[in-house]
């Protein structure tokens, strides 16, 4: 069964009188364990749909099927929970809570479940290692370098054992070397554990990375291809 | 929500610690000057509570029940026959401190050429020196020698209109109760200084054998001023007096002392009307305080909600995020302000600061700041409902944000 199953998506923004498609009859859909990048330039809707598959935002028409149910229209406290519980998210930048250290960073995902505070902290130094970062739960973003606080940021998105990691543009604001290493972890990730990774880049390198690829222009899927299993990450 | 989100709270404040600390200086202020309001208060309440039983001569009068609802001068034809009986039977109950017979009478104080308008007490030498009360007023000459001397005492202001002074004779003149005019000679024995200036201006004290002599009324008094060991039994006592005097035969009108401060209860009501204002006064500019010092916190953490708010933190977490940093805040100010409070109390204390007399007043008071727990609980719980109250907008705005604008938030 696909994880995410968009029938039409269309979102409108409106800017006085003018009305702008940040995206328009998005029609895909991501199956459990799925490696997809939307690839596009600057403006393309990219953040838009991502926005409306991490069910941040409500469509003005189509249908988003979330693990097979329609959740277009299902009320706050439901689209919250669901975030919670079965959606991951990386930012461009890391936004991890500044007077919070890394693990503690890590375990507010689980805090917002009402997870137990000793669980709380064994699964955030679980997930901190499973990103590489043995040894830095205690410090601080801001006594972290930009890879490692992005890391503190997947890991975060990893605690909670979602269905699907959403991430939007995650390697922007890293150096190249940085940047790869980081898809590196994606894929080995989504490889180890069968999460699905869904993210955005206008860097056609990053996007190379990706068996699937969703190009966007415009507002629209412009293509969907996939290569063969085996044949893509180089 | 558990520990660990108010220790999140915590570290909050802590972001913008020379803001949080202004602004927890603003609530430790507001503390201090509530709890400093009301310890002084209380100390005035209690001074004014106790010159006022004083100045009545105890607790709880008895009186004619025809005398009831008439003017001072209607009522000098009321007096109560064998006090000393009636005395007795109150003198029983073991709350009873003492029992003072008192006569009222006026008329003219004369001295030589100049003659002055008074009012007058006839009271029993011997239990006023007991009661402490009239001997402490004395500013010039001396407390009455006995009971039984033809000596009188002025208060300063009347004094200084008939230009007495102690040692000189004057004449008292009054009219007795059956209408006749009547005068007696009585030595100046001592000057008082009574804390109200109207009743300083007019103030005269007889012995009781001569006040009786003077309205033809021995054996009689207008009211029966009782003194109790314990201010708040006052009530219990008067209804009990009533029912004893009633079974005796012997039906008297009885007031406590609250029913007649008039003065009192008018300086309560200022009072506390002074400090409501200056208290809501406070509370605006505490809410106003907090307020900004959260909506700027809010603003700037914009990002931060969203990101909370994707990862799946309902709208309520978000909201009480910020309610305990408001609460957190109230609470470190206000413990913060309690001790801040003992310290300036303490110090105000012991520096001994003369008040001027308060108005109509003729004497000031050291300024003594009571410790008034009530006030500290009171305040407590005023300033975290004022940072309550205060955050709950702040929080409200920050719940309600749209996670997609708030994660594009510059």
């Amino acid at each position: 069964m696909a994880i995410l199953e968009a029938r039409g998506l269309t979102r409108i923004y409106r800017l006085g009188e003018e009305r702008i498609a940040g995206i328009r009859d998005a029609s895909f859909s991501v199956a459990g364990g799925e490696f997809a990048v939307l690839a596009g330039p600057s403006g393309s809707g990219k953040t838009t749909l991502l926005n409306l598959l991490g069910l941040l935002d409500r469509p003005d028409e189509g249908t988003l099927l979330f693990e097979g149910r329609d959740v277009s229209d299902v009320p706050d406290r439901e689209r919250s929970r669901l975030r919670r519980e079965r959606i991951g998210f990386v930012f461009q930048t890391h936004q991890l809570v500044p007077v919070l250290t890394a693990r503690e960073n890590v375990a507010l995902a689980l805090w917002i479940r009402g997870v137990a505070e000793g669980e709380c902290r064994r699964r955030a130094g679980e997930a901190l290692d499973a990103v590489g970062l043995p040894g830095l739960a205690e410090r601080r973003p801001d006594a972290l370098s930009g890879g490692q606080r992005q890391r503190v940021a997947v890991a975060r998105a990893l605690v909670g054992q979602p269905a699907v990691i959403l991430a939007d543009e995650p390697t922007a604001s890293l150096d190249s070397e940085t940047a790869l290493r980081l898809l590196d972890l994606f894929d080995t990730l989504h490889r180890e554990r069968g999460v699905a990774f869904v993210f955005s880049s206008h860097d056609p390198q990053i996007v190379s990375r990706a068996r699937r690829r969703l190009r966007l222009r415009d507002g629209r899927i412009e293509s969907d291809d996939e290569l063969p299993a085996g044949g893509a990450i180089a | 929500m558990s520990l660990r989100w108010w220790r999140l709270a915590g570290r909050n404040l802590l972001r913008h610690r020379r803001r949080t600390f202004l602004t927890g200086s603003i609530v430790v202020v507001g503390f201090v000057a509530v709890t400093m309001t009301a310890g002084f208060m209380a100390q005035t309440f209690n001074a004014l509570r106790k010159a006022t039983i004083d100045g009545l001569g105890g607790h709880v009068r008895l009186f004619d029940p025809r005398a009831e609802g008439k003017t001072d001068e209607e009522a000098q034809a009321f007096l109560l026959d064998d006090w000393e009986g009636l005395a007795r039977l109150i003198r029983e109950d073991r709350r009873v401190v003492r029992v003072l017979p008192k006569l009222s009478f006026f008329g003219l104080a004369v001295k030589g050429e100049k003659s002055v308008a008074y009012l007058g007490t006839g009271t029993d030498p011997e239990l006023e020196r007991a009661a402490g009360y009239a001997p402490e007023m004395v500013v010039d000459g001396a407390f009455f020698s006995s009971g039984d001397a033809d000596e009188v005492m002025l208060g300063a202001g009347l004094a200084r209109s008939l230009g007495a002074k102690a040692g000189d004779l004057i004449t008292v003149m009054t009219t007795t109760p059956d209408g006749a005019l009547n005068a007696v000679d009585a030595a100046v024995t001592g000057i008082l200084q009574y804390p109200i200036k109207e009743i300083d201006d007019r103030l005269l004290f007889l012995p009781y054998r001569a006040a009786a002599r003077l309205l033809k009324a021995e054996g009689k008094v207008h009211v029966l001023a009782i003194r109790l060991a314990d201010d708040d039994q006052t009530d219990a006592a008067a209804r009990r007096f009533a029912e004893v005097a009633r079974a005796a035969g012997r039906p008297v009108a009885v007031k406590t002392w609250l029913e007649t401060a008039a003065f009192y209860k008018q300086v309560r009501l200022l009072y506390i009307a002074i400090f409501l204002f200056t208290g809501l006064v406070l509370a605006v500019v505490i809410v106003l305080a907090v307020a900004n010092t959260m909506t700027m916190s809010v603003f700037e953490r914009t990002r931060e909600i969203g990101t909370l708010l994707a990862i799946g933190m309902d709208r309520g977490q978000v909201k009480r995020l910020f309610l305990y940093e408001g609460l957190l805040l109230a609470v470190g100010g206000a413990l913060l302000g309690a001790a801040a409070s003992l310290l300036v109390r303490a110090i105000l204390n012991a520096m001994g600061l003369q008040m001027p007399p308060p108005p109509g007043g003729t004497r000031g008071a050291v300024l003594i700041v009571r410790f008034f727990p009530m006030a500290y609980v009171v305040s407590f719980a005023l300033m975290t409902a004022t940072l309550l109250v205060a955050s709950w907008w702040p929080a409200r705005r920050a719940s309600r944000l749209n996670p997609v604008e708030a994660l594009a938030h510059v």
